[in-house]
């Protein structure tokens, strides 16, 4: 079980994390947490981080520097147009997805 | 002689000497837990990275930004790996398109089965991006 749902969160992550991002901007260590509080406790921040690096290079996001009182400063990532279009595309497929599970669990029964 | 064989590797794959430095430098100033962690991720990267030597800066300078940021927060060293850390620094790697000889390899796969299979135009001046 706990194999699965690694192998399975591998392909939905990348929306999950731009769902979180709609809702409004946010830094790598907060995107972390808010996953942890929605439940995805598994999730590394080091994960987080290198999705995030790839939505800054397809131009999903838009990223702001922001002074932190400790360390180096903050990449602050907010969703832009381009990032909600392909959140959007998310969604269709994965409704698209659940439904043909869905029927393949009823016909299982 | 471990530095000796490094050098080498580094001149290949890092490119510039001086954001390699600057790079070095920053990791020495790091906590020893996350500077030892970030030299393991190194020692992968260099086996198993197969960007061209501008990416493989890019990558370097993104895991810097990532620990220097984590020994701030102090944020624990298995919070930001995670259970596997093959599967994290794999993540990371993912990012940047190949170079070298991997790179060649994946447009002589594609190419070569493109004719094979009488594709009309074969594929293959692309690189396949993963």
């Amino acid at each position: 079980m706990g194999k699965q749902i690694t192998e399975m969160l591998k392909g939905t992550l990348e929306g999950i994390v731009l769902a979180i991002l709609s809702a409004r901007p946010a830094y790598g260590y907060e995107i972390t947490a808010r996953l942890r509080e929605q439940g995805f406790t598994d999730i590394a921040e080091g994960t987080v981080y290198a999705l995030l690096i790839r939505f800054e290079q397809k131009g999903l996001v838009d990223v702001q520097k922001v002074a932190s009182d400790k360390g180096p400063p903050r990449k602050v990532y907010s969703l832009n147009a381009q990032g909600r279009d392909y959140l959007d595309e998310f969604w269709k497929t994965w409704v698209f997805l659940a439904d043909r599970l869905a029927r393949l669990h009823e016909g299982g029964k | 002689m471990y530095d000796e064989n490094k050098r080498g590797l580094i001149a290949k794959v890092i490119g510039p000497k001086r954001q390699w430095r600057e790079y070095r430098a920053r990791v020495r100033r790091l906590p020893d837990n996350y500077r030892a962690t970030v030299e393991a991720i190194e020692r992968y990267l260099m086996h198993f990275g197969s960007m061209d030597g501008n990416n493989a800066t890019a990558l370097f300078e993104d895991v810097a930004d990532l620990f220097e940021a984590a020994a701030a927060d102090g944020t624990p060293i298995r919070a930001i790996v995670g259970d596997d850390p093959v599967e994290f620094v794999e993540a990371l790697i993912r990012n940047y398109d190949a170079g070298g000889y991997v790179a060649r390899e994946r447009a002589r796969l594609t190419r070569a089965i493109g004719l094979a299979a009488g594709d009309a135009s074969p594929a293959g001046d692309d690189e396949p991006s993963r």
